[in-house]
This record gives structure tokens, C-alpha cells and sequence, in this order.
């Protein structure tokens, strides 16, 4: 087994895919539809071939009300590691993102996180190891 | 061979694509050798849409106010929505909607047959898909109301069939649209 695909929940998946291809930089994977039922993925381009988030429709009562107890709790929906925090920060908010906590050193990490417009918070990992290694 | 075995669908026909601002509707026309009483059992009762709809129903759509859930069949993820219907004039006119598509069915008599025509709207990219889909299930009601059922056709097997592939083609040239690409690995590379 591999963890190949992760969700995430969002409100309007024609404007995810756009945060998510232009402002986050990843790039679309797999789009297709069956009926009402749309199928959408985007990967990272450093990771073409890696795991994929599928931009899910929030169309169930479910959904919606578990993607606004996160956001409203503050948990993210969802990480995303890089190698440097402070540069994906301030690219993304040079294209619009709207960050809620800036780059911030915490136990093993530099975090920060932004919001989706889909209704999600996103945590920026980068690991201090990680860091330290590259040192 | 069976009968679902030596069935080919016959050319693309009776399509139509209207575009509104970013919404676009696909208007699919049948022709049917039965009744519009026949043919509107066979839109709202369960047990007639399992045999050849792209979605099954927990309930009879037949009566204004009935709230319904539909699943989409072979959908890569679970897909349930629930839906009401909002106009149930039988056997005329049936709306509800799936998940956020409008679904707008008229049933005309027509010599003893009937002129169905069905609204849906649908994401321009997969419209041909969608055409190409909706044809095959109408040819599926129309052996299961002839009591000669072919067995419901829809989802990953109505793509894996060959006349599926074509009929998509067909409907992305009448509309003057490209083919959507298929299967979706190739969208990568695009």
C-alpha cells in the first residue's frame, strides 16, 4: 500500500483549482466527471508522479459542517512541506495568498499558514532537520 | 450471443448544447416506442432507474416535495446527494436536480410513443462525455421498455466500451468542441 491521494473538502472546485495551480504553484493532475461527480487532482511539479490532493466538492451536509468546525478551530485541512517556508510565504502572497499566521519557528519546524479561499486553513511545513541538513 | 453483447449504439443525434453566461446546458431529444406513462414510471420508480440510469434513487420521484437520495454509480469515491423534486407533472414534466446539476424532463405523446427531452446542465469540458453517456442510457430504457433489457450501461463501463469512445467523438464534432481527453493519464501530458 501507498498513500497516493489525500482530500481535501472545497466550496467551488473551479476556483480551488485556480488558488491551487496559480497561487500555490501545483499542477493539475487528473480532471474528469461523471454525472454531477467531478474528480479533480492537482501534484506537486517538484513531484509529478507523488501524491496527489484531490479538491473534493463539499456538497454533503457532512462536509460542510466538519470543513467549518477546522477553520473555525483553526486546525488545517491539510500540510504541505517545503524546503523554505519564508520563500513559498512570500511568493504565494505576492500572487494574493491571505496568510493567518506568518512563518513562525516552533518545536522542530518553521509553520505558517494560509487560507485556501475554499474554506480550509493550509499549514507550510519546513522541517527544521531538514533545514539544519541543508546547512 | 446475448443481446447487451451485440449492441452498437447508432450515430450521434439529437443533441443540443446552449451556453448562458458560464452555465451550459446539454438538451438530449428521444424518440420511444411507449407511452409517456411507460416512460415515466421508468424516470421515477427505483427499481426501473436501476436498470438503466446513471444514478440509483432511495425513493419514487414521481411526487412533488419527495426528498430523494441519488448515488452515482461507478464514481470513482462514493457520491450521494440528495435531492427534491421541485415539479412532478406526470407523465410531463419531472425537475429535481443531481447534485448541482438541473435535471428537467418533458415527455410528449407522440403517435402512441413518446418524445422525451431531457435538460441537464454540465461542465462544457465533459459535455460530449456527457452526451455520449446519456445516449447509451436512453438506448438501454428503450430495450428495457421493449422487455428486451440490455442491463444498465453507465460509468467506467460505458467508457470501456468501444461505442462509447466513439460516440464521444461524435458529439465533441457536432458541438465543434475537442474530444475530452480519455482515459485522464493523458491529460497529464497535456
Amino acid at each position: 500500500m501507498k498513500i497516493k491521494v489525500t482530500s481535501v473538502y472545497v466550496d467551488d472546485q473551479d476556483k480551488a483549482l485556480r488558488f491551487y495551480t496559480e497561487v500555490l504553484g501545483f499542477a493539475k493532475k487528473t480532471d474528469f466527471s461523471q454525472g454531477p461527480f467531478r474528480w479533480l487532482t492537482v501534484a506537486s511539479p517538484e513531484e509529478p508522479e507523488g501524491t496527489e490532493l484531490q479538491l473534493a466538492l463539499n456538497n454533503n451536509p457532512a462536509a460542510k459542517a466538519y470543513q467549518q468546525a477546522m477553520f473555525q478551530q483553526g486546525q488545517p485541512a491539510a500540510m504541505f512541506y517545503t524546503d523554505d517556508v519564508k520563500d513559498d510565504y512570500e511568493r504565494t502572497k505576492a500572487r494574493g495568498a491571505q496568510f493567518t499566521m506568518p512563518p513562525t519557528d516552533v518545536t522542530a519546524s518553521i509553520i505558517a499558514m494560509l487560507n485556501d479561499t475554499c474554506g480550509n486553513l493550509i499549514q507550510l511545513v519546513q522541517l527544521a532537520r531538514k533545514s539544519q541538513a541543508a546547512r | 450471443m446475448t443481446d447487451r453483447e451485440q449492441y452498437t449504439p447508432g450515430p450521434a443525434s439529437g443533441a443540443q448544447v446552449r451556453k448562458d453566461g458560464e452555465k451550459w446546458t446539454l438538451i438530449l431529444v428521444r424518440e420511444l416506442r411507449h407511452s409517456p406513462e411507460k416512460v415515466w414510471q421508468a424516470l421515477t420508480d427505483p427499481a426501473h432507474l436501476r436498470e438503466w440510469a446513471p444514478f440509483d434513487a432511495d425513493g419514487n420521484l414521481g411526487a412533488v416535495g419527495a426528498t430523494v437520495k441519488l448515488t452515482t454509480v461507478g464514481a470513482p469515491a462514493p457520491h450521494v446527494t440528495e435531492t427534491t423534486v421541485t415539479r412532478a407533472d406526470a407523465p410531463e414534466v419531472l425537475e429535481y436536480k443531481w447534485g448541482g446539476f438541473d435535471m428537467r424532463w418533458q415527455l410528449e405523446g407522440l403517435g402512441g410513443g413518446t418524445r422525451l427531452t431531457l435538460w441537464t446542465n454540465i461542465g462544457h469540458r465533459f459535455i460530449s462525455m456527457g452526451a455520449a453517456g446519456w445516449h447509451i442510457c436512453f438506448d438501454v430504457l428503450d430495450h428495457l421498455l421493449s422487455g428486451t433489457p440490455l442491463g444498465r450501461i453507465v460509468g467506467p463501463e460505458a467508457m470501456k466500451f468501444g461505442g462509447w469512445q466513439r460516440l464521444n467523438a461524435e458529439y465533441a464534432k457536432q458541438f465543434g468542441i475537442e474530444a475530452p481527453n480519455w482515459p485522464p493519464q493523458a491529460a497529464q501530458k497535456s
